[in-house]
């Protein structure tokens, strides 16, 4: 057994009326670790349910290992699951929640024993096998739900959130396990989130879904410098990256206050520019901007400026001195910036023709 | 909603109906049927020992709705209804307020206010005729111990106060159902608000009228729905208490049905009673399963 | 000094309130002739239990006992083995028509007993098991059934669907997750649903006065209330004695399982 690739084809689902996800189309390779990443509602609990065939597609065919899984019982499917509320029994002690999976394969029971020991001291729950899951802390918790997933070896792991309801800390704790577990084991994770700092720091690739729809698949770097369209382009980042709506006559970017010359093959006239608050560069440049809001974070400072109408945020040094209300000069980094068609929001491969600092 | 087209969703839907299936059939055997046939009943004049009947379409309801036993069973019904209601939220209201402050031995208390709901209905008539019994009731001799009365009162057996009486144990025996669910809600209600209200300046009955009560009122009116619905339809306490008596003073619209089908032999004229009794009834119900379903929504 | 008045008054009204059956049990532990002293006493002067033992030695009480205990847990483990898997079915499975069914089952929980109740006797002696404990266990379903049904469903309503699901995914079929998941969480509504229907069973009266009438088939309720009417004389201290010994079981359940009482109310409210 090993991983086992995965694949969405044309699958659609709906729950009454409601379309929960529309002609989504997924290729996850075998050991890859890929994210469903995007706002509530977005779809991507559907998609991961119906990979573990709690939920049925309405069309369309998911496959797993090259086998079309659609008639499958998720028990039969080869994939486990660590869901949100962690989603241990009650009833049962650690030992036997871990157990569970194999003694639904029927395996006996001192073989079952030896494996729920294995599991045990990988995730250090030795000493806590005989307790219920209530008399353990969240994150202990977290790690039984990880042992009942792991316990199978299974090719394919789906995780629905497994660390939102960790504090901060241990959070940042887990991400760095579970990149260590998904090396160690070399399969499948499918891992849903709508926290851009897990899917960022973890992924190999990130597929980001809104509305049903699948906007951009691509590994974490791709996706942040080089968003397919205006949603991916606002989800991604934080601060979130400018964008200051305009025209183009065919050769330069035009905005009351910005002017960007950009080379670009049939571009529409309506257009908008992206710009990631790094990319601003404030204290010297072209342009001017009014400060409205200073926020010290402590290693940086958020400003949020006014440009005409433009609402801008910049990252400036923790040392800089701006007030509200002062006028500041500013440039943008050219070789950074984003030009996205207003009308379908895609992203136009265009690049400024000349740094702008005059 | 449209057939599942997954077989496995298929085989699942079969399985949901396979499970629900028992519970279906005795439906149909002892609710639906009886309440199709009941309908279908009224219209039959039927002779209760050797059960033949003859067609008569709609007259056993023009009898009744002409008479005025009916008429006069129905006020009876809606009377009784309100003003045993009426206590038991008061008293319910009071006594869970009370249950609620921290008083020595309260789960003793609480056992003890709880008691007369679970008690089958027969035990609490035997309890309290005796009680009321006229030449030897301990309330007769305590009444006229403490100079409220100079002879002996006839409880049940004279009005009004046969309606009083019943009235009253109806509300002994049903106030603690209000005390559960009004108790239930008070724990939910967060103190902060008390001590919010403390802080504007509210006293012990501003922080009544401005918290307490604004916070129960929605168990208040699934209680009062769910109680007019069960006092309406309450036999038991009645018909062994005064037997509807004297003659029909205290006789309730699920007396009145007993009573044509097995005193007057007249079962079509009973059924129809009860059918009628049933759509005066659906108001309430109605109103109950609305709330239900906003309550579910929310 | 506000404390201590308040405990008083709480505590006299907490008293009042109980009065009767303490009363109960006082007149059935005083000898027959101290009922009718003027005035008369409130602590009995000699505790004697000759009521007790006629009733059961002189009386067909024993016999009631026996048919109310059998009808009662009859219908209760009839009634809570079906309602638990329409339950399981209805808060757990999709199929066309279940919203309509949840709703029939909280109306049939209102509808008095007293439509039904007509059409059930025919059914009964058309079926010839009329004056049968068998009858009454059918016609108790009536009212047990939607009960049972409802409460059993907001307690399920109440297990997280997650956990259901983990099951499935860890490789059981629906039956499986239910047998090993849904039922264990299940059990304290199981239990308090089982109490209800069985306190609910155990009280009735009206289906039993239509459907029995003989002493064989007779449930408590119907059969102390006969042995008022049939009395000459009534006996208030034997009728008082039936009155204990039939809320033995009620006293039982508020002694040790009345948290799952409690927990029922929370649940969906109670039968009245």
């Amino acid at each position: 057994m090993s991983a086992a690739e995965v694949t969405f084809c044309k699958v659609r689902k709906a729950f009454g009326n409601a379309v929960a996800v529309r002609e989504l189309d997924l290729a996850i390779g075998a050991g890859e670790f890929v994210s469903l990443l995007g706002p509530s509602g977005c779809g991507k609990t559907t998609s991961l349910r119906m990979l573990a065939g709690l939920e049925f597609p309405t069309s369309g065919t998911i496959s797993i290992g090259g086998r079309v899984v659609n008639d499958v019982a998720p028990g039969k499917r080869d994939v486990a699951m660590v869901f949100q509320s962690y989603a241990l029994y009650p009833h049962m002690t650690v030992g036997e929640n871990i157990a569970y999976p194999l003694k639904k394969q029927g395996m006996a029971r001192g073989e079952r024993e030896a494996q729920v020991k294995r599991i045990a001291a990988m995730l250090k729950l030795e000493a806590l096998l005989d307790r219920k899951p209530r008399q353990l802390s969240g994150g202990q918790q977290q790690r039984v739900a990880l042992g009942r997933a792991l316990v199978r070896s299974p090719k394919v792991f789906l995780l629905d959130e497994p660390l939102s309801n960790l504090d901060a800390k241990l959070r940042a704790h887990m991400r760095a396990e579970l990149i260590e577990l998904h090396r160690q084991l070399g399969r499948t994770f499918v891992y849903v989130t709508h926290d851009q700092l897990e899917a960022m720091t973890m992924s190999d690739r990130i597929a980001v879904m809104e509305g049903g729809e699948l906007r951009q698949f691509a590994p974490p770097r791709e996706v942040y410098d080089r968003p397919a369209n205006l949603f991916v382009a606002s989800f991604i980042g934080t601060p979130p990256m400018n964008i200051v709506h305009g025209e183009f006559n065919g050769r330069v970017f035009r905005h009351p206050a910005i002017t960007v010359p950009f080379q670009v093959a049939g571009a529409p006239t309506r257009v908008a520019l992206g710009v990631r608050p790094e990319d601003v560069l404030l204290g010297a440049g072209p342009f001017r901007a009014t400060v409205r809001v200073v926020e010290p974070t402590g290693h940086e400072t958020i400003v949020m400026l006014e440009a005409e109408g433009a609402a801008l945020t910049a990252r400036a040094p923790a040392e800089s001195h701006l007030r509200p209300g002062e006028i500041v000069p500013f440039a943008l980094r050219a070789d950074r910036l984003h030009l996205f068609d207003a009308t379908t929001e895609l992203r136009l491969e265009a690049r400024a023709t000349e740094e702008i600092s005059a | 909603m449209k057939p599942a087209t997954n077989p496995l969703d298929r085989r699942d839907a079969w399985l949901g109906v396979m499970l629900i299936a028992p519970s279906v059939l005795i439906f149909c055997a002892v609710i639906v049927y009886p309440l199709v046939s009941a309908i279908y009943l009224s219209l039959f004049s039927i002779y209760t020992p050797t059960l033949q009947g003859n067609f008569v379409g709609l007259s056993n309801y023009a009898e009744l709705l002409a008479g005025g036993e009916f008429w006069h069973s129905l006020a009876n019904t809606l009377i009784w209804t309100v003003c045993t209601l009426t206590l038991q939220v008061v008293l319910g209201i009071a006594a869970a307020l009370m249950l609620h402050q921290a008083i020595i031995f309260r789960s003793l208390a609480r056992s003890l206010i709880l008691f007369p709901y679970f008690v089958s209905t027969v035990v609490a008539v035997l309890v309290w005729r005796w009680l009321f019994n006229d030449l030897y009731g301990i309330l007769n001799h305590l009444m006229i111990w403490a100079g409220l009365l100079n002879m002996p009162l006839d409880w049940l057996g004279s009005m009004p106060n046969a309606m009083v009486s019943i009235v009253l144990v109806g509300a002994w025996k049903y106030f603690p159902f209000v005390v559960i669910a009004v108790l239930a809600r008070l724990q939910t209600i967060p103190d902060n608000l008390y001590e919010a209200a403390t802080i504007d300046g509210a006293g012990a009955w501003g922080r009544f009228w401005d918290v307490t009560l604004p916070q129960l009122k929605d168990v208040l009116l699934v209680v009062v729905l769910l109680r007019a619905i069960w006092d309406f339809k309450e036999f038991d306490l009645i018909y062994l208490m005064t037997g509807g008596g004297p003659l029909i003073a205290t006789q309730t619209l699920p007396l009145m049905v007993y009573k044509e089908a097995f005193g007057m032999d007249a079962m079509g004229r009973a059924t129809a009673v009860a059918v009628a009794m049933m759509f005066v009834m659906l108001v309430f119900m109605l109103l109950y399963l609305r709330q239900a379903k906003q309550d579910a929504a929310k | 000094m506000r404390r201590v008045l308040f405990n008083l008054m709480a505590w006299t009204i907490v008293l009042v309130t109980a009065f009767p059956l303490l009363w109960m049990v006082l007149t059935s532990i005083k000898p027959q002739f101290e009922l009718f002293r003027m005035p008369p006493t409130f602590w009995p002067e000699q505790i004697t239990f000759e009521h007790y033992a006629r009733l059961l030695w002189e009386t067909p009480f024993l016999t009631y006992m026996r048919n109310s205990l059998v009808l009662s847990f009859s219908t209760t483990v009839l009634v809570v083995a079906v309602a638990t898997l329409g339950a399981h079915s209805l808060v757990r499975f999709r199929y066309p028509g279940r919203e309509r069914l949840a709703q029939l089952v909280l109306f049939t929980y209102l509808l008095p007993s007293v439509v039904l109740i007509l059409p059930l006797y025919l059914l009964m002696v058309w079926l010839g098991i009329a004056n049968s404990l068998l009858s009454l266990v059918i016609a108790y379903t009536s009212f047990a059934l939607p009960y049972a049904l409802w409460l059993l469903r907001s307690f399920m309503q109440g297990i997280p669907d997650d956990l259901e699901s983990a099951a499935l995914v860890d490789g059981a079929t629906r039956m499986e997750a239910f047998v090993d998941v849904i039922l264990p969480q299940a059990l304290p509504g199981i239990i308090s649903t089982c109490l209800f229907t069985f306190i609910l069973s155990w009280n009735e009266y009206l289906y039993a006065l239509v459907l029995v009438n003989t002493d064989e088939a007779r449930p408590l309720t119907t059969g102390v209330m006969s042995m008022l009417v049939s009395a000459f004389n009534i006996e208030w201290s034997l009728l008082m004695a039936a009155s204990v010994m039939m809320s033995v079981p009620l006293i039982i359940i508020f002694a040790f399982l009345q948290k799952y009482l409690t927990r029922g109310f929370g649940a969906g409210g109670v039968k009245g």
